[in-house]
């Protein structure tokens, strides 16, 4: 009941700060300089009556505090409205959510699947030759930027021929059995995945180390030590719950990045995921759209910050009693 | 100063010779004539028959286009151009354009004739063809897409807009099955570009149109399934992926057929590849993924290169339609405050001919073409682009003289002190800013080339690249502007379209916009001209009266100069060498026959 109660509230307190995000975000694009209709502008062949049409389409006729307004009533009836050219905003974004949930999921499965491990093994064999090794490897996987690392893999996807250069699917994706559908897009998820892998496995080992030799300086791990348990029970049963802690927190971050933590790669790589549509619509200031993203992106982080929460709860009995 | 000359001398010196090749090289290319397909009759039915050699049925040809994608595959929604570029490969119309002579040619229409006043259009259509459902396709689908759609004011009406004459609309009558008529309310010449819109099939966009202009303008939108798809043209739409690609299947239906008789086109499947990005494209090129690529500035020298051992051919196709001009503000009038937009001082300069014909003649055009374009380029005089039907090759291009243009100047009085800086008569040091919008590299190396040019004049020049935005509103709206680096893409085939920039109270008027309440207010003399000029062209109905017409509005630019024209760009195509029946044009592109485009050996 306690524990209902504070998701209840943690809900409730979202939404002055959802209202807040959509605020400033609003009146940031409609008060940068972008004019959706200055391209229509300086086209000789358009009138200046289709240009006034336009205007009155996209609402720009009206002071921004209406359009917030208009914007405001639809979104909260569920509506995310139209782009600017006459696409619903919620078709647009459900072609493209499940090709970056797509990516990103499995990002995060690999990198936690990975990464936890090799940080507990690292922090158990610290200060051997292992734990040097992959401090190298993990210290250059956090230097490389994703957008460089990206280019450069797809330079070697071109001269050796083995991978494809961006995209989902192939052409003749179509025309594919089932096996070799599936077999075409792991081909193509081969690189992106392996570019975003790296980087975050980096991050995410080196936080489980450094947890896990925290843990196992403590008191009660030389005790249980002292005590004479065998070592598979002091890291596994004793140090390792404890350790994991942060990493929880960690993982409510990961959820919020699901829809959006991709978006560079994506560009490059050319993946059909959200990345690339965002981008499109900030540079015609599509409010529609930006603002389905923006918001988006923020209820995914508080989702995440929630759940991660939660989750804490059920392992850290330490939070239960203070709550 | 010196600095800059020897900079300049460095940069010339950089450009690899191997560019300069490519522009005269592949002229040759041109020079294959295209057979232009003939009407034949077989059986009652009037095909149209390819008179391109013989080629294989299957296969694909995968193409790009770069972007996000259509927004709709609806011929009379689409505002831009991946989407119009799409519904065109579905819908055809009943003309389409000659690629190599620009003269309009018959597609649905088998032919067409004016009436001696020039008003009426009688269109005699092909009998025995049919919409890729199998209907035949017949005067009323004709009378219904202009009638009930365009006229009617559905879907994009920029079209509609572009062809009211003096307010009133053109109308569309049926004779018989096989007979349309347009009448236009006086002669207008443009009239005849604007039939090869797309015609629709009645009775599938009839339902649409009986929803309201709300339902159609989401009729045939990218969410529709391929098979609702009715179609004319060589290809109709398989599969579209967001965001990956939209794929076409042969159209059995479709009305061209070679020598042989078989029916056309011979590609199984035309595919355009959605990319984002032109880096990407290039990559997708080079890992064969694509067949055909449109080629920029540096990577024209790299491929020419490669050329030799590789799968591919280069085409050049002539210079684009874009150009690139440096404008003049020759406003002299005052805002509603009484406020000269425009410095009096500098009125004076720029209203002064000599002083234009000075920058015109030190603009050095041959080295931005080398360094800026990468010598994919041309360098232009004129309004029209160079592969305008309508260009006046009577004015010749000049190079630079900077002595000469210094004469010019010392006509006006302009004078120069020790340092080398300009002063008018009056002792003003000749200063003023020249604009273009940030972000364009290729326009913001321009600006700083003219400037460095401008300052052996001993100008003093201060050159402010502004956000687009910014730079629209003092071009359309505040006039506070001195000199600006612009483009602009005209038609090659109907000058008329660029009257909203010619015309004295045009919306695009920028070198002299005057405000609507303004009118036509101080109007020069030879803008007055200007203005004469089109509205004469526009109702002349012979290509020869209208190229008169024509010429002497590029004469009046030439010499006036409110306008100083830098270059346009030079198209550079890449294909592969499988592709057979290839003929490259500047007005067509290289797949403008692509139901004759087959895959060889």
């Amino acid at each position: 009941m306690e524990t209902f109660k504070y998701i209840l509230k943690r809900i409730i307190q979202t939404i002055p700060l959802l209202i807040m995000v959509s605020i400033i975000s609003f009146f940031i694009i409609r008060l940068s300089p972008v004019d959706p209709l200055a391209e229509l502008k300086l086209n000789p062949s358009i009138s200046p009556e289709t240009v006034e049409a336009e205007r009155q389409r996209l609402g720009l006729d009206k002071p921004i505090i209406v359009q917030y307004g208009k914007w405001a009533i639809s979104f909260v009836q569920g509506d995310l409205g139209v782009t600017s050219n006459g696409e619903k905003v919620s078709q647009k974004l459900k072609e493209r959510i499940p090709n970056t949930l797509l990516l990103t999921s499995l990002v995060i499965l690999l990198t936690w699947l990975v990464g936890v491990p090799l940080g507990i093994i690292a922090a158990v064999k610290w200060k051997t030759n292992f734990d040097r090794i992959l401090t190298v490897l993990t210290s250059i996987g956090m230097a490389i930027p994703s957008f460089f690392f990206a280019v450069l893999l797809l330079l070697f996807a071109v001269k050796t021929g083995w991978f494809p250069i961006g995209g989902l699917t192939s052409p003749n994706f179509a025309d594919m059995t089932f096996g070799q559908k599936f077999l075409d897009i792991t081909h193509h998820l081969i690189l992106p995945v392996f570019v975003l892998f790296t980087i975050s496995l980096a991050g995410l080992q080196r936080q489980m180390r450094a947890n896990m030799l925290d843990v196992l300086d403590s008191d009660y791990v030389k005790f249980a030590r002292a005590k004479g348990l065998p070592e598979h029970l002091v890291i596994y049963k004793h140090a390792l719950r404890n350790a994991v802690n942060p990493m929880i927190t960690l993982l409510g971050f990961e959820f919020a990045g699901l829809l959006s933590g991709a978006a560079l790669t994506e560009y490059v790589f050319q993946y059909p995921g959200l990345g690339r549509l965002i981008l499109e619509a900030v540079l015609k200031s599509d409010i529609n759209l930006v603002m389905a993203s923006l918001m988006m992106g923020a209820v995914m982080l508080i989702v995440g910050n929630l759940i991660a929460d939660i989750l804490l709860i059920i392992t850290d009995p330490r939070i239960r009693v203070k709550s | 100063m010196i600095i800059g000359v020897l900079c300049k001398a460095c940069l010339v010196k950089d450009v690899p010779t191997s560019s300069k090749n490519t522009t005269s090289s592949t002229e040759n290319s041109l020079a294959q004539t295209y057979p232009t397909p003939k009407n034949v009759t077989i059986d009652g039915i009037d095909y149209l028959q390819s008179q391109a050699p013989i080629g294989k049925f299957g296969g694909e040809l995968i193409s790009s286009t770069l972007g996000e994608g259509p927004k709709t595959f609806n011929p009379f929604n689409s505002k831009d151009n991946t989407s119009s570029t799409m519904s065109a490969v579905m819908y055809d119309g009943l003309l389409s354009t000659n690629p190599v002579t620009g003269q309009p040619s018959p597609k649905l229409a088998k032919s067409y004739s004016i009436s001696p006043d020039g008003k009426t259009y009688t269109f005699e259509l092909r009998k025995g063809i049919h919409w890729s459902d199998g209907k035949p396709i017949t005067a009323d689908d004709i009378v219904f897409t202009w009638n009930d759609i365009i006229f009617a004011g559905y879907g994009d009406t920029s079209l509609r807009d572009s062809i009211v004459i003096e307010g009133k609309l053109p109308t569309v009558r049926k004779i018989d099955n096989y007979t349309v008529e347009f009448t236009t309310p006086k002669p207008y010449a443009p009239f005849i570009r604007v039939l090869s819109a797309s015609i629709a099939p009645k009775h599938i966009f009839m339902p649409a149109i009986k929803k309201g202009k709300k339902y159609f303008d989401s009729f045939l939108s990218t969410n529709t399934k391929p098979e609702d798809f009715v179609v004319s043209g060589a290809f109709k739409l398989k599969e579209y992926v967001p965001a990956q690609r939209v794929v076409f299947e042969k159209n059995p239906n479709y009305y061209e057929i070679n020598t042989n008789g078989d029916k056309l086109p011979y590609l199984e499947r035309l595919i355009y590849l959605i990319v984002g990005d032109q880096n990407n494209e290039v990559l997708k090129f080079e890992a064969k993924e694509l067949d055909v690529i449109g080629l920029q500035g540096a990577k024209v020298a790299r491929y020419k290169s490669l050329e030799p051992h590789s799968d591919f051919k280069l085409h050049n196709l002539g210079p684009t339609n874009g150009t690139m001009y440096l404008s003049v503000n020759l406003n002299n009038r005052k805002d509603k405050d009484g406020k000269y937009y425009v410095n009096p001082t500098k009125q004076k300069w720029f209203n002064d001919i000599n002083f234009r014909t000075a920058i015109d003649y030190t603009i050095d055009r041959r080295n931005m073409v080398f360094n800026i374009a990468n010598g994919i380029g041309a360098p232009l005089h004129t309004p029209e682009s160079l592969n305008s039907i309508y260009l006046n090759k009577e004015l010749k291009a000049f190079e630079k003289d900077t002595q000469k243009a210094k004469e010019y100047l010392e006509k006006s009085g302009f004078y120069t002190d020790k340092k080398g800086h300009l002063y008018d008569k009056e002792n003003n040091r000749v200063e003023f800013d020249l604009y273009t919008n940030a972000g364009n590299t290729e326009r913001e190396a321009i600006g700083v080339m003219v400037k460095q040019d401008l300052e052996e004049l001993g100008m003093k020049v201060n050159f402010k690249p502004i956000e687009f935005n910014s730079l629209v509103n003092k071009l359309v709206s505040t006039f506070d502007w001195d000199m600006v680096i612009m483009g602009l893409t005209g038609s090659p085939l109907e000058p008329n379209g660029g009257k909203n920039v010619w015309l004295s109270n045009g919306r695009l008027h920028m070198f002299n916009m005057r405000t609507p309440e303004e009118g036509k207010a101080n109007i020069l003399p030879w803008e007055k001209e200007l203005d004469e000029i089109f509205d004469k062209g526009a109702l002349a109905t012979k290509f020869e009266d209208r190229k008169k017409y024509y010429d002497r509005y590029q004469e009046i630019i030439y010499e006036q100069r409110p306008m100083i024209y830098i270059y346009s760009p030079v198209v550079i195509m890449a294909i592969r060498d499988k592709f057979k029946n290839i003929y490259p044009s500047s007005l067509g592109g290289i797949t403008h026959n692509i139901e004759e485009i087959y895959i060889g050996e």
